[in-house]
């Protein structure tokens, strides 16, 4: 099933059109990398507050509502410039373990900071403790580290 | 010529070529790179839209450059370490490569911007620490912070294309 999805978008005009010519891949990969730039960024400054380091004199919910609009749009890019990689490579991808790895981190990633994360963020300070808002920044990294780790390795598979 | 001897000579090191026929060798150290780089570039970036008046506006300047420093540092350690061992795993790689020579020629203009701003504009600091709109001379300094670092991203991805480059490169016949 997934493999007749993946053939089939190896086969649509949009695979078709970024593998026609020689640089239009680079740019949409380079692309794909500045995202990642914007995205980490407003992870990490929110992971590294949750762990009691990083941005220290500004409260957490600060932080996070001001990383919020980067982390979205960083979000949005990484899916706009990783849709042309997915459907020209799909077969490619398929077939490796890495990139397997990599979407079942990016999805675990995605609902944790949509769900567990997002609450943590939204609850009073006092009333968290000291505890969990590290485990959530450690596991939130932990998930987007596997993605990049992940992400990396697919070109060497 | 100077350059190419050098880099002829380290690439004949016996730890160089340990490094170029190890099969874990590249992998984990353009890993390890890739992971640097996001830790670097995606905290420089939170702190450049700061300097432009673009984004954490409700964290003070200071703040921002004194708390993330630290971890600027350890991107910016474990990126020279894992990049360095990219490089002297294959320096006659590199040599005739047109986007490792314009990636470097960048970095070096980032720091010199970080420096030129820390040396100057951010001695006044003091004054608009926590202004949502920094002075023209800071929101010019995080622009260019912004370019520059997008530049050295988007060359270090580019170095795999080595083929991609203008045609008065190939001309020099460096590879």
């Amino acid at each position: 099933m997934v493999l007749e999805v993946m053939e089939w978008m190896s086969e649509t005009r949009l695979s078709l059109l970024f593998g026609s010519a020689i640089w239009y891949s680079p740019l949409i990969q380079v692309a794909h990398l500045v995202a990642v730039a914007v995205f980490a960024g407003a992870l990490l400054v929110v992971d590294l507050r949750l762990l009691g380091t990083g941005l220290t004199q500004t409260p957490v919910k600060t932080v996070a509502e001001d990383a919020q609009p980067w982390l979205m749009g960083g979000l949005i890019a990484l899916t706009v410039t990783g849709l042309p990689s997915l459907f020209q490579l799909a077969i490619k991808q398929y077939y490796s373990p890495f990139w397997w790895w990599k979407m079942e981190m990016l999805a675990l990633g995605l609902i944790f900071i949509f769900t567990v994360r997002r609450k943590v963020l939204q609850t009073d300070e006092s009333e968290l403790g000291s505890f969990w808002p590290k485990i959530v920044g450690l596991v939130s990294m932990a998930l987007f580290l596997g993605v990049t780790i992940g992400a990396r390795l697919i070109g060497l598979s | 010529m100077f350059i190419r001897t050098v880099f002829e000579w380290l690439d004949a090191l016996p730890t160089s070529v340990l490094l170029r026929e190890s099969i874990y060798g590249y992998p984990i150290m353009l890993t390890s790179h890739v992971v640097s780089m996001t830790l670097i570039a995606g905290l420089l970036v939170m702190m450049d839209l700061r300097l432009t008046g673009f984004g954490n506006l409700r964290t003070s300047v200071t703040s921002i450059q004194n708390q993330l420093f630290p971890w600027q540092m350890l991107g910016l350690a474990t990126s020279a370490l894992s990049g360095g061992l990219l490089f002297y795993s294959q320096p006659m790689r590199f040599y005739g490569n047109f986007w490792f020579w314009v990636k470097t020629g960048l970095m070096l203009l980032a720091l010199a911007n970080a420096m030129w701003f820390h040396l100057t504009t951010y001695k006044t600091v003091a004054q608009w620490d926590t202004a949502p709109t920094p002075p023209s001379a800071a929101r010019v300094a995080g622009a260019f912070g912004l370019v520059l670092w997008a530049g050295v991203v988007i060359t270090g991805r580019m170095i795999a294309y080595s083929g991609l480059v203008p045609q008065w490169w190939i001309d020099l016949g460096l590879t």
